[in-house]
């Protein structure tokens, strides 16, 4: 019984391995039928997930288990839910706007303080704690570390100068940047670049091992029948 | 703008203002409204991913009731979407739901990423015929010496100085990038905070 169920496991991964790379050759059934499996396996899990662990532990259990003051708490995300559910209809769907703009504002509030605290003020921090060669004793590791901390601060600044468009009154006529703003943009552009040049060859030795796992698993699954 | 859109308008702002300044400043009782805010909008965000699965649900079954041209693929989407449903949902089916996810999900998953390895060359070899720029060189450059870093050659073994070079010019790009986007976020957040932008509908 435990290998017929060995047998039915290995080969339904030789086979979905098989239908999603065949689409080397070109689009075909079998691709878009692993494709939507997959799709649907996926959705299914995150509906039970969803269900389970935010639905189920975080609403409704509460609500049937918890104190009074919990559960008066816990009656304003209920009807919340039921006026966000109104949205599937479109003669009800104005009742579920007010709902998904409680949900944009507070998205957009958390999204501030993850920009800043995570993002902005590390970010940050670590460009000028590159300069800090307090814990170095040798002269020349201290150079090259102010070196190193050179060069990703101009990396730093020109990218962000990028993405800067604005023009100064005076450049409003040409359309186009200063003479400086313009350097800085293009040292920004070939940093540019270099970072996607080397984000690219990141996921390409992941995508490179993840085939070579593939290949490997359906050969082990097909020697399985002769050794 | 109309009154309902004011009214949205108005939510929106109130909670985000209270949010923010209860995450940044602890006056009173707003850091446990904000975190209660918090709360509900983690069950409303796990109610609507629900939403969406629900519609995703009546398209495909729509899709079979027509018997539309690709409703056999429609079909396979939702029988998939109910084994796993309630392979998951019922404690005995273990079985079924390791099968299903181990056997085909990751499976399906690992493949999808080895497929971007022939997509990636693909990609690169188009885009070194069709756009032969200063930008599209040094992309390629960058990408070909940073694998040849990582790579472990017989004999010589890696080349860390390579990549590192590489690498550390590549940190100094990335960073610009990361505050990039959080300034745009910032940005995007505050004029959402103010009412310049309403996404949900508000005119």
């Amino acid at each position: 019984m435990q290998i017929s169920i060995d047998l039915i496991a290995g080969l339904l991964s030789f086979l979905f391995t098989l239908m999603i790379l065949s689409y080397i050759i070109g689009d075909n059934p079998f691709f878009r039928l692993a494709v939507y499996a997959f799709v649907g396996i996926s959705a299914g899990y995150v509906a039970w997930i969803v269900l389970d662990l935010v639905l189920i532990d975080k609403l409704i259990r509460p609500l049937i288990q918890g104190s009074m003051a919990e559960r008066l708490l816990l009656a304003i995300p209920m009807l919340l839910a039921v006026m966000l559910f109104m949205k599937i209809s479109p003669r009800l769907e104005f009742a579920g706007r007010p709902v998904l703009a409680f949900l944009v504002g507070v998205g957009a509030a958390a999204a501030i303080y993850g920009a800043l605290m995570g993002t902005i003020f590390p970010q940050v921090q670590a460009s000028t704690n590159s300069f800090d060669t307090s814990g170095i004793a040798e002269t020349g590791l201290k150079v090259e570390a102010i070196g190193r901390g050179f060069f990703i601060l101009l990396g730093t600044i020109s990218t962000l100068a990028y993405f800067q468009f604005g023009i100064r009154a005076s450049s409003a006529t040409s359309g186009k940047r200063g003479m400086v703003m313009q350097a800085v943009a293009f040292l920004g552009l070939v940093f540019f670049a270099i970072t996607f040049g080397v984000l690219f060859a990141g996921v390409y030795s992941a995508a490179i091992t993840a085939l070579i796992d593939r290949v490997q698993s359906m050969v082990t699954f097909v020697a399985s029948f002769f050794f | 703008m109309k009154l309902k859109g004011l009214f949205s308008t108005a939510i929106a702002v109130i909670s985000g203002m209270i949010v923010l300044v209860g995450l940044f400043a602890p006056i009173a009782l707003l850091p446990v409204i904000s975190s209660l805010f918090l709360q509900w909008a983690s069950i409303l965000a796990g109610i609507a991913i629900l939403i969406g699965i629900f519609s995703m649900f009546g398209t495909h079954l729509s899709k079979i009731r027509q018997r539309s041209k690709n409703s056999t693929y429609s079909f396979a989407l939702l029988l998939f979407f109910l084994l796993t449903f309630f392979a998951s949902a019922l404690p005995q089916n273990t079985l079924l739901e390791g099968i299903l996810l181990n056997n085909i999900m990751i499976p399906v998953e690992v493949s999808l990423m080895a497929l971007l390895s022939v997509s990636l060359v693909y990609a690169s070899a188009r885009l070194l015929t069709h756009r032969t720029d200063l930008k599209s060189i040094i992309f390629i450059v960058t990408a070909l010496v940073t694998l040849i870093g990582l790579t472990p050659w017989p004999v010589i073994g890696t080349l860390p100085i390579v990549s590192g070079l590489v690498q550390m010019l590549a940190a100094g790009g990335a960073r610009g990038m990361l505050i990039g986007i959080a300034l745009g976020t910032l940005l995007t957040g505050m004029r959402v905070i103010f009412g310049a932008d309403r996404p949900y509908g508000g005119k």
